[in-house]
């Protein structure tokens, strides 16, 4: 009965969503809005000093929509760590064996510069702060399943992260300010002074490579601490 | 409409057909990442053209016509980040669910309530 019920639903769906897509036109999406994307493949070098034209929109053109992106991060990790309440500790793990352990120290220092490469290159290369943050996060991860949560937790300490997190949104906002004070519009870039050097350089593209590392450093804390708050357990707990 | 509408339309129904049928919680948080993943391809294919380049004007700019728009890329982008923070918080809260009263089933949840 419930399937005959979902199998109508989804036909009916599937109708309304099939003569949604026939009305597309077979020209893509540049052609069908020409202004903008145009003018972003045109000038969006200049405008913006970033050779990387996503980063460009991303951090530059939409960057107050990059601000609300990164504060929904904040809100997710917010009331992930609201419902596992501190208190709880760690979840002593043993590990695994020595042998992936010692892997993990060998991989370690190339995980770390990949992560840095990425978010340091957002504005040259393919990448950037939400990537490069990932693959950070990824780090403390593995850390957390091959040497087990106590390791890990004194390693890395829990409020090391939260307060990692809560200074990466202030320094994006810092950042998004400075524009303000030159008496620019909230995150302008180029336009509020920030030097645009060569395109192309690895110290180019105005505001672009701060909001990078700022973005890079919350989310690798953020997601750190989405993980490290879901495999804790109460001290009672078996 | 080409074929890239027709797999995105059925990823999107398949989804959809996993939410509304499965009872176990993982299994629909996996159809709302199924059906995200639909709408980001559809986003992906709207900004593609024919025989597109990245849109990366280095070491030297490609030929503008040939350039993918950028602008749906930085939003699947955006989409792909908050889909993560959402897919995290649904998943802590089967977690809770489960600490609390040992399964992840609806049906099961229903009898326990």
């Amino acid at each position: 009965m419930k399937k005959a019920v979902a199998l109508v639903l989804m036909l009916l769906l599937g109708a309304c969503l099939l003569s949604a897509l026939s009305g597309i036109p077979q020209a893509e999406y540049r052609l069908l809005h020409g202004e903008a994307p145009a003018r972003i493949v045109q000038h969006g070098m200049d405008d913006t000093g970033a050779v990387n034209l996503v980063t460009g929109v991303l951090f530059d053109y939409r960057s107050f929509d990059t601000l609300g992106e990164s504060t929904v991060i904040f809100t997710a990790v917010a009331g992930i760590m609201m419902l596992f309440l501190p208190g709880q500790v760690p979840l002593a793990g043993k590990g695994l064996s020595s042998m992936a352990k010692r892997s993990v120290d060998l991989l370690l220092p190339f995980v770390l510069i990949v992560g840095l490469y990425v978010i340091s290159h957002g504005h040259i290369s393919p990448g950037g702060g939400f990537q490069g943050g990932t693959i950070w996060a990824t780090l403390t991860i593995l850390m957390c399943i091959v040497y087990g949560t106590q390791f890990e937790s004194q390693f890395i300490e829990y409020d090391a992260k939260k307060t990692l997190e809560s200074a990466a949104a202030v320094a994006l906002l810092l950042v998004g300010a400075v524009a303000l004070f030159a008496g620019y519009p909230f995150l302008s870039n180029l336009a509020a002074g920030f030097p645009g050097g060569t395109p192309g350089q690895l110290v180019s593209a105005g505001h672009i490579p701060w909001l990078n590392a700022a973005v890079g450093m919350k989310v690798a804390a953020g997601l750190s601490l989405i993980f490290f708050s879901m495999v804790k357990k109460k001290s009672g707990e078996g | 409409m080409t074929f890239a509408h027709l797999i995105m339309l059925g990823l999107f129904l398949l989804g959809f057909w996993c939410v509304l049928t499965e009872t176990d919680l993982i299994k629909i948080v996996v159809g709302f990442n199924i059906m995200e993943a639909s709408l980001l391809l559809l986003l992906v294919k709207m900004a593609y053209v024919p025989g597109g380049r990245p849109p990366i004007l280095f070491p030297a700019a490609p030929d503008a016509a040939k350039i993918v728009d950028p602008i749906p890329q930085a939003l699947t982008l955006t989409a792909i980040v908050i889909g993560a923070a959402t897919t995290a918080l649904m998943l802590s809260l089967i977690v809770q669910l489960h600490r609390h009263y040992g399964t992840t089933d609806l049906d099961e949840l229903r009898e326990i309530r």
